[in-house]
């Protein structure tokens, strides 16, 4: 838990996943972020593959035999009545991506530090909004998203880089 | 422990003499978090689990032991003991996700009976026969 500065409505902005891409030169995945305004831009986050599946499995709803690790965050908060209210992602550092999940219950407010991976893969589950500050937007990357994911298909037929 | 065989990874509950074995196959990313629990590594984020045991402390629930219920060929079963605001709860859950939790919360795992049974010991016992040096890794503690 952390104590963290409640952002006013008008610095975030809401996001949706628009999908998610592997990267086949490395064991991750690309999590390609996009507004729920209508914008074009994109925002896209190296996450891992475990992480990337799980938030493939949400957004297709396909339904695991057994729970998965989100599953299972998720059916926590059911049996306590604890909602995932929503998420934000707060802030950026060489690269690495914060955010901040909040948690609901009983009218209080609880939240929790969480990487933006596990963030999202809860809040597909759980149907919470997730929003981005207007600042960790203006440092994004992924603004040449398509340049780059050209570039990717090119080089999967090529010998891989390291 | 790395299973070239399978591709996977086991996971080896012992009980507390010594006396039984009881090998669990996870997944590469369950491993990994139940060997990091294991060596107590703290990585610079919060993976999964620890998101996970950051999600518990902060509703304030407790995790009082995970069992371990069934294991049958695909699909495995273990219920996790929690307590939340003076009630008591029991969640299902995957093996891999109850012991990444517990090693977490320092709650202690139990099998039932029945599934230490059902795993025949030799079975391991020829597995782990086969095991070449190479194959214990930094996942074998």
């Amino acid at each position: 838990m952390q104590e963290h500065t409640s952002h006013t409505a008008e610095s975030l902005l809401e996001l949706t996943v628009d999908r998610v891409v592997e990267d086949p030169d490395t064991d991750t995945r690309i999590l390609v972020l996009s507004r729920t305004d209508g914008k074009t831009e994109l925002f896209m986050i190296w996450i891992g593959a475990a992480e990337g599946e799980s938030i493939r499995r949400a957004l297709d709803t396909s339904v695991t035999p057994r729970p998965m690790s989100h599953d299972l965050i998720k059916s926590f908060g059911e049996h306590f009545g604890v909602k995932t209210e929503r998420v934000v992602l707060t802030d950026v550092k060489s690269s690495t991506y914060f955010a901040t999940v909040y948690l609901e219950s009983n009218g209080v407010t609880r939240t929790i530090d969480a990487r933006p991976s596990d963030a999202i893969a809860l809040a597909l589950r759980c149907q919470a909004p997730m929003y981005v500050t207007q600042d960790v937007w203006d440092r994004r990357s992924g603004q040449n998203l398509d340049a780059w994911l050209s570039k990717l298909a090119t080089k999967n037929i090529g010998t891989q880089e390291v | 422990m790395f299973d070239p065989y399978n591709n996977a990874y086991i996971v080896i509950l012992r009980d507390e003499d010594q006396s039984e074995m009881l090998p669990i196959w996870v997944g590469k990313s369950e491993a990994s978090s139940i060997s990091l629990a294991l060596e107590s590594v703290a990585p610079p984020r919060p993976m999964t689990h620890d998101f996970m045991k950051g999600y518990l402390d902060a509703v304030n629930a407790k995790v009082i032991s995970v069992v371990i219920t069934d294991l049958n060929e695909n699909t495995y079963y273990a219920k996790i003991h929690l307590t939340y605001e003076d009630s008591e709860y029991t969640v299902d859950s995957r093996p891999s996700d109850a012991i990444a939790l517990a090693l977490r919360s320092q709650a202690p795992i139990f099998a039932n009976e029945s599934v230490i049974r059902k795993q025949t010991s030799e079975e391991l016992d020829q597995w782990l026969e086969n095991l070449k040096p190479e194959d214990f890794g930094k996942l074998d503690s």
